[in-house]
């Protein structure tokens, strides 16, 4: 009787765009975890780069005999390789930023709507104060404090995501609270985990998953942004976010492919990733179900 | 269908009988995915139903008036009435300037809306909600239209205020020679509004005539049970004659014996009053801000009664007459207002609530108090399953467990009429009647003496409403419940209940048996609301 239990078949039958998007999202999955074994080279061993092959754009040959899809950066690195390799720290940084983000935020959102009193004023005050913070700068001066590093910028980014889930999730909750089902839960005795698990969370999480695509694509934006400014992820890990930055500065000179090709790449995922949200939620609303 | 000037005809129905389609399809406000198969709509000689979206705005407004159910929506909440009215006139008639303004003020007399000029500057948010639907009839009938189609105008309000908007209604019509279209669900309406009558059921017309004819000797089975179903404060019936009688079953007789095993010190045998509520109240206070003081709310007044084991005890009042809040409070959803000086208490089972500490202690007596809710729409967990809504609660206090749990949830499904295999269905996918069912399953499978019914039936059609009536009498008779059944519905109350209470503004203002105090009561207040009940003004069937 898991309510989680999603049929992913029912789900997406019928819904040919939907279809298409959980294949692309699996593909992005799949290409991030399995991305060693499938790269042509490993960008990032010095000794397999030639810089005989700098700024090769693509369709060409690689000096070892290599076919270079999508063209080489200045040191002669495989872009499609780069890529593969930049889309895992990203993936990585942006789902564990999001995760834990969002866990936070929902479970302290939960609890202010509750509890009420003063662990709601601390909670949302604290909030209040947060969102009241330009993102960016927030993260510069943690970043800053904590030094850089693929961690550290997960623990930023986190800072960054939960108090606007606290904030949703109260909100929602909050209405909810007021339905009969709610009173019933309070007349019936049940624990207060047993009414935030089983009544509260499963009625107000739907908002939060609607806009998690968005978080998702939000960190690894302004994990890019970060990146960019060097404080993000150090040089030797870089992420899609790194690459387009890195190639931004030969764009006006024609080189077009060393940015552009993690962009589309970065773009084609976060599409990918709306899209089967969007489904999901619908499948998931029972009101909709049968329906849409 | 057919309707002549001066005539009103109403149509009935349950919901999804496809009441409102109709008036809708006579104004071309269908939806976009809704197509006319066949038929048609003429108005005197033109052809409705072929007109276009460009044709229609002669009409409506003009020449058919519509009003609907809520008018608190139908009205443009940032507009004054003045301004709404004012606007109507000048698009419709040739008035302009200070010779509308005037005629609206002559059509606000017309609705019998008493200083009728300084209504004109305020909001609908102002006005109650009996002064904004005749505003939206007032606004309906200043062009002079042929046709009113009305969309169950009173539904939302309480029954004196529906009584008076009723009588202009009608009055007005008959003057002003204007045919109206009422659409109902409210047997007592049409009796006392209509001239004819159309009981709709599932899109096609069941039965049609002249309403006495209809209401009093129905010869289709539907509009005959449909009349058998509406209950009647003149008259108390064993049970509602409609079918819905739930078969003999194993999972039913094991639901019983699982109910009537009681929890150990849970049985209440003496003459003591199973519970007691005295000198009961609630303020609610809204804090002060920066531009209001503190304003208080006195919901509840002092408020005493006793219940008695086996009984049940009606509480009837209009809408903000404190009767839910005392339910809530007896349940421990509010805390009453603590005074020094008044020994202020709820008494159950002979045990003070308030003397009870901590969790553990409120637990063991609290589980025996249950809750029927008003709203089958709110009042379950959609994301759990039925089975689970009804098992979930019991399941945590380590009742039941396991496989067992889930064979009584179906074994309680079919107690209240349902069948088991839906025990894994969604609650969405019931109608509001078997939500409700759903819902008493669940207050049962605490094994409760005491339930606490909220306008149980508000929400739901007459002949559902009429099962679910018979259900909770049967069970009541078959585990010796006690029921505190909250209504506005004198008539249903009449049925259910041994006693009343009346009240008004939080206060008790009668008491007594329901065969005294509906049938010749004491209270002035009584009285009105008894004359306001719109009921049959024919003699027995």
């Amino acid at each position: 009787m898991n309510r989680l239990e999603i049929n992913l078949w029912a789900a997406f039958r019928g819904h040919p765009v939907a279809t298409i998007g959980l294949v692309g999202v699996t593909f992005f999955i799949l290409l991030a975890i399995f991305g060693p074994l499938i790269a042509p080279q490993n960008p990032y061993d010095q000794t397999r780069l030639d810089i005989l092959d700098g700024l090769l754009p693509p369709m060409s040959k690689l000096g070892d005999g290599t076919f270079s899809l999508m063209g080489t950066d200045a040191l002669g690195r495989d872009i499609l390789s780069a890529v593969i390799y930049g889309l895992r720290i990203s993936l990585f940084v942006a789902f564990m930023a999001v995760f834990f983000g969002t866990v936070i935020g929902v479970t302290l959102g939960l609890i202010a709507a509750l509890r009420r009193g003063w662990i709601e004023t601390i909670i949302m005050r604290a909030v209040d104060l947060k969102i009241s913070f330009p993102g960016v700068l927030l993260a510069l001066m943690l970043l800053a404090v904590f030094g850089s590093g693929v961690d550290k910028i997960i623990y930023a980014l986190i800072i960054g995501t939960w108090a606007s889930k606290a904030r949703l999730v109260r909100a929602v909750a909050l209405s909810e609270m007021k339905k009969e089902y709610m009173d019933f839960a309070r007349i019936a005795g049940l624990s207060q985990f047993h009414i935030m698990m089983r009544f509260l969370l499963p009625n107000s999480i739907a908002p939060v998953l609607v806009v998690l695509p968005m978080s998702i694509s939000g960190a690894i934006g302004a994990e890019a942004t970060l990146s960019f400014l060097g404080v993000g992820v150090p040089i030797t890990e870089p992420s899609l976010g790194l690459l387009i930055a890195n190639g931004n500065d030969y764009l006006l000179s024609g080189k077009w492919w060393i940015s552009i090709f993690p962009g589309l790449v970065l773009v084609a995922m976060v599409l990918c990733i709306n899209v089967v949200a969007d489904r999901f939620r619908d499948y998931t609303n029972p009101f909709l179900q049968g329906k849409a | 269908m057919r309707i002549n000037r001066g005539q009103i005809v109403g149509i009935v129905g349950e919901s999804g009988a496809g009441k409102s389609t109709i008036g809708k399809v006579a104004l071309g406000l269908l939806d976009e995915n809704a197509v006319i198969e066949s038929g048609h709509i003429k108005l005197d000689d033109s052809v409705l139903t072929q007109y276009t979206e460009q044709d229609f705005a002669p009409i409506r407004g003009k020449r058919i008036g519509y009003i609907y159910q809520n008018p608190m929506t139908a009205l443009n909440p940032v507009l004054t009435i003045g301004e709404q009215l004012i606007e109507t006139i000048q698009a419709h008639t040739d008035k302009r300037g200070q010779v509308a303004r005037n005629f609206a003020i002559e059509l606000l007399k017309k609705v019998e809306i008493f200083d009728a000029e300084t209504r004109l500057s305020k909001y609908p948010h102002q006005l109650s909600g009996g002064l904004c639907q005749r505003i939206v009839f007032a606004i309906a009938i200043c062009s002079k239209p042929d046709l009113i189609i009305a969309d169950e105008p009173t539904t939302a309000l309480d029954v004196t205020i529906q009584k008076a908007v009723l009588d202009t209604f009608k009055q007005l019509a008959q003057k002003e020679n204007i045919a109206v279209i009422l659409i109902t669900h409210d047997m007592g309406v049409v009796a006392e509004m209509c001239d004819y009558v159309y009981v709709l059921r599932h899109g096609l017309l069941v039965e049609h005539g002249p309403t006495q004819h209809i209401l009093m000797n129905p010869k289709e089975t539907y509009s005959r049970e449909l009349m058998a179903a509406i209950p009647r404060v003149d008259k108390k019936i064993d049970r509602f004659l409609v079918p819905g009688i739930i078969q003999n079953s194993e999972g039913r007789d094991r639901a019983l014996t699982f109910l009537n095993r009681k929890v150990d010190g849970q049985n209440w045998e003496q003459t003591a009053p199973l519970l007691s509520v005295q000198k009961l109240s609630k303020t609610f206070i809204s804090p002060a801000t920066l531009v209001s003081s503190k304003k208080s709310f006195k919901a509840v007044d002092s408020v005493s009664f006793d219940v008695f084991k086996g009984e049940t005890l009606g509480i009837v009042g209009e809408s903000g007459s404190g009767k839910s809040t005392i339910g809530r409070m007896i349940l421990g959803l509010y805390n009453p207002d603590y005074q020094t000086d008044i020994d202020s208490n709820v008494i159950y089972r002979g045990v003070k609530i308030s003397d009870l500490k901590t969790r553990a202690e409120r637990h063991g007596i609290c589980q025996s108090m249950q809750c029927i809710f008003q709203d089958p729409y709110s009042s379950l967990n959609p994301r759990m399953s039925a089975g689970e809504n009804i098992i979930f609660a019991i399941k945590a206090h380590g009742v039941v467990s396991g496989a067992l749990a889930w064979e009584l949830a179906g074994d309680l499904m079919e107690l209240v009429g349902l069948s088991r295999s839906a025990v894994e269905k969604m609650p969405h996918a019931f109608s509001g009647g078997e939500r409700q069912r759903i819902g008493i399953a669940r207050a049962l499978s605490f094994r409760p003496d005491f339930l606490f019914c909220d306008e149980p039936t508000s929400a739901l059609d007459v002949t559902v409403q009429a099962e679910l009536l018979n259900l909770m009498k049967d069970l009541q008779d078959a585990l010796g419940l006690t029921l505190l059944f909250v209504s506005h519905d004198l008539a249903v109350v009449r049925q259910m209940c041994d006693r009343v209470l009346v009240m008004k503004s939080g206060e008790v203002i009668e008491s007594g048996s329901t065969d005294k105090v509906l049938v010749s009561p004491d209270n002035a207040y009584t009285k009105e609301l008894l004359k306001s009940m719109p009921r049959f003004t024919f003699d027995t069937v």
